[in-house]
């Protein structure tokens, strides 16, 4: 714990040094990556998606992550509704551009796992919300080409803000700019534009704390803001460097479930 | 029942590793749901195909590493009305640690990549009752076994015994609208252990390729006609299946090798034996904005007879609409040679968190083969589906 606190300490006093140099976007943006988190995590995740008339759903999430090195594997699984309780993905993430990651989905009513396409989805939009995998986890630094275009206080914390253009042309958005916090390295809030290059999508996250030395975000919302549709993700029971063994990351826990 | 709660006690008193979650904790779980299904004929005498109410329940208890699963139903079946009262689908006891998950009891059990094909999935039985026009998970008959699997990062080790013989459910009463007529069954095998199933299977995970390798001593559950009557017979199986993503899309390949199994025939004095090769060829491509599209084409060989050759392809389309609100999906299965085909079209809308409305239409069309005496069967359903 004490070296996680040093590490956060010396990652802070390096952004401090950082505003005197010359940083670029990809140096904030590796920041962000780069931010301590545990090698290993859980939480409980409520998704609740609200419609343009104010009708809501729920969905609720418990997962669990483990860093092997670069790479990181996650276990999750549906707890809320019932018609999906008990469905499970595990997701082996490279880190290697170009390396596909490794996915598997578990249908309880179907007593199957079935091994599915590791590159497709991430700009799909995550069970009916308005996040993509791709916002569920994390993209590779160099998989946009960044540019930190000033640096400005938003909602009362002083921020870079780095515009990001997508190398793969096929993404859902042309570009996005985000507002990363300095002093946590955390976005405070993300705009995406899409291929007219109208404002699509509002990411803005709340209620950010320091748990275990570690800088967490609790609730994050993101609202597509040409079809009013918006989710909101609330975090719970956050827990950083559990003692997990890493057989939980595998096929047979996935199928044996929560 | 008392057996699984006996099984459960007693893998309780194996001992466990010291790092465990909650091992002190008994843990309860309840889900299940309630659904409403009813079918109408599209075709005269335009009468009811189906009309079936349900309660599914599904049990779970756990301390540390143990723990039992009971899944049932209570039915109320207005056409099939033997159908009705309780019944009993999964109870079973396990014992699950980093490495071993021992399952003993009433249990379902999937093997293979083929999706609502069966290849090396043999171990489970269809019930044919209503034939093919239920949910998929419906149609599989638990078997009375022992499962256990040993698993490492990156393989796992399997091994099934089932000594009490589980058969597939057909449709002979001719008051089933999904009958098949009246065909006598011959006498299921005898409870004893020369008859009891057994096999197992290696699976390798890895980041580019799954793949396993398969054996099952078991019966042809399916029974074969001969002389007019259902016949069950010994057969080996040896199998291996694998899936490949490949960018957007995902190719999964079983072969089966059933050997010595037994054949129909009209006019026989013994049930025909003889080696059957099946393949199955399958693809899944994750269009991308909640599209999904799968084919598979499975051949079948049989190393007898006059017909040696059948294929049966398969078709998926998917799409989410209204972020997941709405789900519209079309399955097929296309009888390749005879130029067959039933496919099960289907509106999903979820009216609420927990509710369900499903829309949808059940097309037969074929003048021979294995959908030709179901070709009058189209039909309009409608089901409510309540999740807890």
């Amino acid at each position: 714990m004490i070296k996680k606190m040093f590490v956060l300490a010396a990652c802070l006093m390096a952004v401090g040094q950082m505003g005197a140099q010359q940083l670029t976007g990809r140096d904030v943006i590796q920041k962000v990556k780069d931010r301590p988190d545990g090698d290993t995590r859980y939480g409980e995740l409520e998704l609740t998606l609200i419609k343009k008339n104010g009708n809501t759903r729920q969905r609720k999430v418990t997962s669990w992550a483990m860093d092997e090195g670069k790479d990181t594997k996650k276990m999750m699984f549906f707890t809320y509704p019932g018609d999906v309780k008990g469905t499970g993905f595990l997701t082996w993430d490279y880190d290697q551009i170009g390396k596909e990651d490794a996915k598997w989905l578990y249908m309880p009513a179907m007593k199957k796992t079935r091994r599915i396409s590791g590159s497709s989805s991430k700009t799909d939009y995550f069970m009916g919300t308005d996040f993509t995998y791709d916002d569920m986890g994390q993209r590779h630094v160099d998989e946009d080409t960044h540019k930190l275009l000033r640096e400005e206080t938003k909602n009362g914390h002083k921020c870079w803000v780095v515009e990001s253009v997508p190398v793969d042309k096929h993404e859902i958005y042309s570009r996005k700019v985000s507002w990363i916090r300095q002093d946590c390295l955390i976005a405070d809030h993300v705009e995406y534009y899409d291929k007219l290059d109208k404002l699509h999508r509002v990411l803005s996250t709340h209620d950010i704390k320091n748990i275990q030395g570690f800088w967490t975000i609790l609730k994050m919302e993101m609202k597509n803001v040409q079809t009013e549709h918006c989710t909101v993700i609330e975090v719970k029971n956050t827990q950083y460097d559990l003692k997990i063994d890493k057989t939980l990351f595998t096929v047979a826990k996935l199928e044996k479930g929560l | 029942m008392r057996s699984v709660i006996v099984l459960a006690l007693l893998l309780c008193t194996i001992p466990r590793p010291v790092v465990a979650q909650d091992e002190d904790a008994v843990r309860f779980g309840i889900k299940g749901f309630v659904d409403t299904y009813h079918a109408l004929r599209t075709e005269r005498p335009n009468d009811w195909m189906s009309s079936r109410t349900r309660v599914r329940g599904e049990f779970s208890v756990e301390k540390g590493h143990c723990g039992a699963f009971v899944s049932a139903n209570l039915a109320y079946n207005a056409i099939l009305k033997e159908r009705s009262g309780f019944q009993l689908r999964e109870a079973y006891a396990y014992y699950s640690n980093n490495h071993w998950d021992v399952r003993a009891g009433r249990q379902i059990i999937t093997w293979g990549v083929a999706d609502a094909l069966r290849l090396t999935d043999i171990i489970s039985p269809m019930d044919y009752t209503e034939f093919l026009a239920q949910d998929y998970d419906d149609i599989r008959i638990p078997v009375n076994g022992l499962r256990l699997r040993y698993s490492r990062e990156k393989w796992s080790l399997e091994a099934v015994a089932i000594p009490v013989n589980s058969f597939y459910d057909l449709p002979t009463d001719s008051k089933n609208p999904w009958s098949i007529g009246s065909v006598s069954i011959g006498a299921e095998p005898a409870f004893k252990i020369c008859n009891m199933e057994y096999g197992g299977r290696l699976s390798f995970f890895l980041s580019g390729i799954d793949f396993s390798f398969s054996a099952l001593h078991t019966w042809n559950k399916q029974p074969v006609i001969c002389n007019g009557v259902g016949e069950y017979r010994r057969m080996t199986m040896l199998g291996a299946d694998m899936s490949v993503p490949i960018g957007k899309f995902v190719v999964r390949g079983e072969v089966a090798e059933s050997l010595d199994e037994a054949q129909s025939a009209s006019v026989c004095q013994e049930v025909p034996r003889s080696a059957s090769t099946n393949a199955l060829l399958g693809i899944d491509w994750y269009v991308g904005n909640d599209w999904t599209l799968s084919a598979q084409y499975m051949h079948k060989y049989v190393a007898w007879g006059e017909h040696r050759n059948s294929g049966l392809a398969t078709l998926r389309i998917a799409k989410d609409l209204l972020h997941n609100t709405l789900s519209l999906q079309t399955f097929a299965y296309i009888d390749v040679t005879n130029g067959g085909l039933f496919n099960r079209f289907s509106i999903d809308y979820a009216l609420n968190d927990q509710l369900h409305a499903i829309v949808g239409h059940d097309l037969f069309h074929a003048d021979a083969g294995m959908f030709s005496v179901y070709k009058k069967n189209s039909e309009l359903f409608l089901k409510f589906k309540y999740s807890f």
